[in-house]
């Protein structure tokens, strides 16, 4: 009963959240509505006694992806975004011009038909009660375990794959010099920092 | 089956009966429903607690910075103006509340709510004592850093929705130095996680029980670097000073809570003040040994409970008064220098310590250096 009600609520917020998301101009606001539907989606995990995966969905979704997407949305100017279309189409949640949306429109059913295509077998033969009702057993130790066992192969090409990210990262945003430093002369002594705090 | 307050509290006599009764009566098991009610009840003692904790906090704060300073603080209001936070609290309840006409309205009205529901959420996985916590979820202190990240979305929004350049640039140093200085934070768990080989508090406060020297601060010289490393990091978290640039007075007006007045502006001061409670007991339960006692005194009954409860407290309260300390003693450090000190020492340092920690696992078997020293059997190979 417990886990049918955080099932229900979880479900509700995200589908209140997405719903708002796509009707609301304001791409802040659609932004601060993904955030319920992250955490929403959260809830689902869960549901499904995943404590591990929810708790990192909240910590990279909402700590990280979160603000980064409010500070790009602030720094380009998100704010000022209305939507410039015809009147009787610009009552609906177009994000663009009714192109995009027949688009949107047309692209959403076959997705939609060839999902529901793919999983009929799973409409006849679900049964919630029995997958759910589980018992919550910890995760954290059996995913550890299959990390380094298993999946360790898939586990260090990630991690070199972030650690590329990173060095990407500090790359792209040093200090860039007027010249690159191959090109600078041998014998010259930098100390930039120095003195530009000097003066 | 995970340690719960309402499965410490089902087990006594008359809750039992209850439960019985009632089941009897309703017709159907409702172990859930009065566990659930239980939880209901806790969760909102909690809150109580801890908002009293933040109210005091801002009391001790003026109290402490008026000591520092050679004056006598406030003092009207009740035995040495303890009962200032009422004051205060009917003050900025009945104030008026205004909004900037070009404010974002929705997005200016969610920002304390947010900042508050972040800090708030933390109280399900703080070991107040070992039965006193509300769950003890296998992912604690995980759960605890990660749903303690909305308070960065808060302090950011609320100073985007103010539409007010000082609002704007306390809300993007806030965020930034959020982000930043959760890497530091981070690294320094992942140490103890290391160690305890659990990342459930219980995991971790149980094999730090008895002396002061099985505390993990004193483990190895990595895991004492590691704390002050947390404690510094902690302080940046919190937007305290001498990291407090999101509020910087002196250049800022007030920072991300400039435009808000009345009890908004109390629900930001608030989930700040609670923060630093819940962030130092953090740091008491992963370095300093928790809610333990030296001796095991009344374990598992509801005074004993109370006293780890007690010792919880006070060892919270010493690190409240040395980040309010910090606060009036230290200037304020320049924002890039801020990250500089977060990119440059403090997460290269912390690295370092979880590279040392896991090797000091490998070389001395996870053995403490006052086991090595005083054991005197043990000579499990290194030393050099």
């Amino acid at each position: 009963m417990f886990s049918d009600i955080l099932f229900l609520s979880a479900s509700a917020l995200i589908i209140g959240s997405c719903v708002l998301m796509m009707w609301t101009k304001n791409l802040m606001h659609s932004c601060i509505y993904l955030l319920g539907v992250l955490i929403g989606v959260a809830g689902l995990y869960l549901t499904l006694g995943a404590d591990f995966v929810a708790a990192t969905q909240v910590m990279v979704y909402v700590g990280g992806v979160v603000i980064l997407m409010l500070f790009a949305i602030m720094l380009t100017g998100g704010k000022d975004f209305q939507s410039k279309t015809q009147k009787i189409l610009g009552l609906l949640p177009l994000m663009g011009s009714k192109y995009t949306f027949m688009w949107g429109t047309a692209t959403a059913m076959v997705f939609g038909f060839c999902q529901i295509y793919f999983f009929r077998h799973l409409f006849t033969s679900l049964e919630l009660n029995e997958t759910t009702s589980n018992q919550y057993a910890p995760t954290v130790e059996k995913l550890g375990e299959l990390l380094i066992t298993d999946h360790v192969v898939a586990f260090e090409i990630s991690s070199v794959l972030l650690l590329g990210a990173l060095v990407g990262a500090a790359i792209i945003a040093r200090p860039r010099k007027e010249r690159p430093a191959f090109l600078e002369p041998v014998d010259d002594h930098h100390h930039d920092d120095h003195e530009e705090d000097h003066h | 089956m995970e340690n719960t307050i309402a499965g410490y509290f089902l087990e006594f006599e008359p809750l039992q009966y209850l439960v019985q009764n009632s089941s009897a009566f309703f017709g159907f098991d409702t172990t859930a429903l009065i566990g659930f009610l239980i939880f209901f009840i806790f969760g909102i003692v909690f809150l109580g607690f801890l908002a009293t904790v933040g109210g005091f906090g801002t009391i001790a704060e003026r109290k402490i910075s008026a000591d520092l300073q050679a004056r006598i603080g406030p003092n009207r209001v009740g035995p040495y103006g303890a009962f200032q936070l009422i004051a205060d609290g009917i003050k900025m309840l009945s104030k008026e509340d205004i909004m900037p006409r070009s404010a974002d309205k929705f997005l200016y009205y969610l920002a304390p709510f947010l900042s508050l529901f972040g800090v708030v959420c933390t109280i399900a996985v703080i070991p107040f004592s070992g039965d006193f916590i509300m769950a003890d979820l296998n992912v604690g202190v995980f759960y605890a850093l990660a749903i303690s990240s909305i308070v960065g979305v808060g302090i950011f929004l609320g100073g985007y929705a103010s539409n007010s350049k000082w609002s704007l640039l306390g809300g993007m140093r806030g965020a930034a130095q959020i982000i930043s200085y959760e890497i530091p934070v981070t690294l320094c768990i992942m140490m103890i996680v290391v160690l305890a080989g659990g990342i459930s508090f219980g995991t971790i406060i149980d094999q730090q029980a008895g002396m002061p020297w099985n505390w993990y601060i004193f483990h190895n010289p990595f895991t004492f670097i590691g704390f002050f490393i947390f404690f510094i990091s902690n302080l940046a978290e919190t937007n305290r000073a001498p990291f407090d640039l999101p509020e910087a007075e002196s250049e800022l007006v007030s920072g991300y809570h400039t435009e808000y007045t009345g009890i908004r502006f109390g629900l930001f001061a608030l989930a700040e003040y609670i923060e630093i409670f819940v962030v130092n007991g953090i740091a008491v339960s992963l370095f300093l040994g928790g809610y333990h006692l030296p001796f095991d005194f009344l374990e598992g009954t509801i005074p004993g409970n109370l006293l780890q409860f007690g010792t919880f407290f006070i060892k919270t309260c010493v690190l409240y008064y040395v980040v309010i300390w910090i606060r009036w003693t230290f200037p304020r450090l320049r924002v890039d220098h801020l990250m500089s000190l977060c990119w440059k020492y403090l997460t290269p340092i912390a690295i370092f310590n979880l590279v040392g920690v896991a090797i000091w696992m490998v070389c001395f078997d996870g053995q403490s250096m006052f086991d090595l020293l005083f054991s005197g059997s043990s000579h499990s190979g290194g030393g050099h």
